[in-house]
């Protein structure tokens, strides 16, 4: 069965608008519909001017996220039937808009190389080639290991936390949920030995203990990685990094 | 429901600007509805509430070293209505902010420290309701006169 909806979409053409301005769309939709089918109804049978990024439709990509209905959505993932007659899409809030639905990503990119986001081996390169067996040449994880951060692994980028976040909203260098949460989750891995310098970078202005502990980011997470519990962590870890540097080498706190 | 307060300017700004001009970055227009953004915003303010019983204990302190006379005085001060409903504010704060608290606490415990490991979640809470209601028993019994 097919249901007349209406869609404020904000649209914003950075060679004619000065600011972002709204249009509306009534389009017939369909029961199964996710949100993302309306917006690329929209764009294929009613408008081709919109513009807004979208790949996998199946939740991996995380290349979809909107504000739908003021908050922070993975529209592939979010039933059009659970959303009223009438359903506000924007560009995922605390963003610069580059066009319509479509927001910057560089920010979020130059946040999430500061973390490190790579395993960071202290193992001389030279042994590594010298080693005979398995056990000396690898880099070996028990399913428990990989049990302690595997939730923080699962995340696909989206940038809702961001979008979330009342502390991304007022403090630019702020790193941000999903950025710190890809940092512990690589202080976290056995194979690391990265710690001390990430810790030594979540001890900084800007980074962990910006964090309100708001939720939020936990809250709209599709993939349920659950941000927050890394940030607080990531806290923790480098409180205790920091204390036991006065007794042992930095970078014990894993 | 169309988000109208801007977020920072240069929220999630890149650090080069890139060619394109952009729009200023907005924020989520559900946070002046939303339930767990109220909720949060009510945590952060009861910080207010603890300046001013913060500034209330220095007074008293400050009255109990000016003699007597002037704790007397300060005792007719607290028993004033007003003065008593802050109080109760006070205590619904506090009560607020520690279930807030004790809700969010055993996530944010690391997953070890070297090879000790956390208790589990409901565990976690019992000790932390436990240690609040004991903290309360023995200040209640110490305020009370029966110890000291």
């Amino acid at each position: 069965m097919a249901t007349k909806k209406t869609f404020v979409i904000t649209r914003f053409d950075p060679d004619k608008d000065e600011v972002p301005k709204t249009q509306s769309y009534e389009i017939e939709c369909q029961d199964d519909w996710k949100v993302l089918d309306a917006i690329n109804f929209i764009k294929d049978e009613v408008d081709s001017s919109i513009s807004h990024r979208w790949s996998c439709r199946m939740a991996v990509c995380g290349s979809c996220g909107m504000m739908v209905d003021g908050e922070p959505k993975l529209t592939c993932k979010t039933a059009l039937s659970s959303y009223g007659d009438t359903v506000e899409i924007e560009p995922l809030a605390n963003f610069p808009i580059v066009k319509d639905l479509v927001v910057e990503l560089e920010g979020f990119m130059d946040k999430f190389q500061r973390v490190k986001p790579w395993i960071i081996s202290a193992k001389d390169e030279a042994a590594k080639k010298a080693a005979t067996t398995m056990k000396e040449g690898t880099n070996r994880q028990s399913s428990e290991e990989l049990l302690e951060f595997k939730q923080f692994s699962m995340c696909i980028n989206c940038m809702l936390c961001y979008s979330a976040c009342p502390v991304v909203s007022n403090e630019p260098d702020f790193l941000g949920p999903a950025a710190i949460a890809l940092g512990h989750r690589y202080n976290m891995d056995n194979r690391d030995d990265g710690a001390a310098e990430r810790n030594e970078i979540f001890r900084d202005e800007g980074t962990v203990f910006s964090c309100s502990y708001a939720n939020e980011c936990s809250e709209v997470c599709p993939k349920g990685v659950d941000p927050a519990a890394a940030v607080n962590q990531a806290k923790f870890n480098a409180v205790i990094d920091w204390a036991t540097g006065f007794v042992v080498e930095r970078g014990g706190a894993k | 429901m169309a988000a109208t307060k801007p977020a920072h300017p240069d929220a999630m700004a890149p650090r080069t600007a890139g060619p394109t001009r952009t729009a200023a970055p907005m924020q989520p227009a559900s946070w002046k509805t939303s339930p767990r953004m109220k909720a949060y915003a009510r945590f952060g303010m009861t910080g207010w509430v603890y300046l001013i019983a913060s500034i209330s204990a220095i007074v008293i302190v400050w009255a109990l070293g000016s003699g007597p006379e002037a704790y007397e005085q300060m005792q007719g001060v607290l028993a004033k209505p007003l003065v008593i409903l802050f109080h109760v504010i006070a205590l619904i704060s506090v009560g607020f902010v520690l279930i807030r608290f004790f809700g969010l606490f055993p996530k944010a415990q690391p997953a070890r420290i070297g090879p000790a490991k956390p208790p589990p979640e409901p565990v976690l809470k019992v000790m932390l309701y436990a240690a609040w209601a004991g903290i309360t028993v023995a200040l209640s019994v110490i305020l009370a006169g029966g110890i000291f």
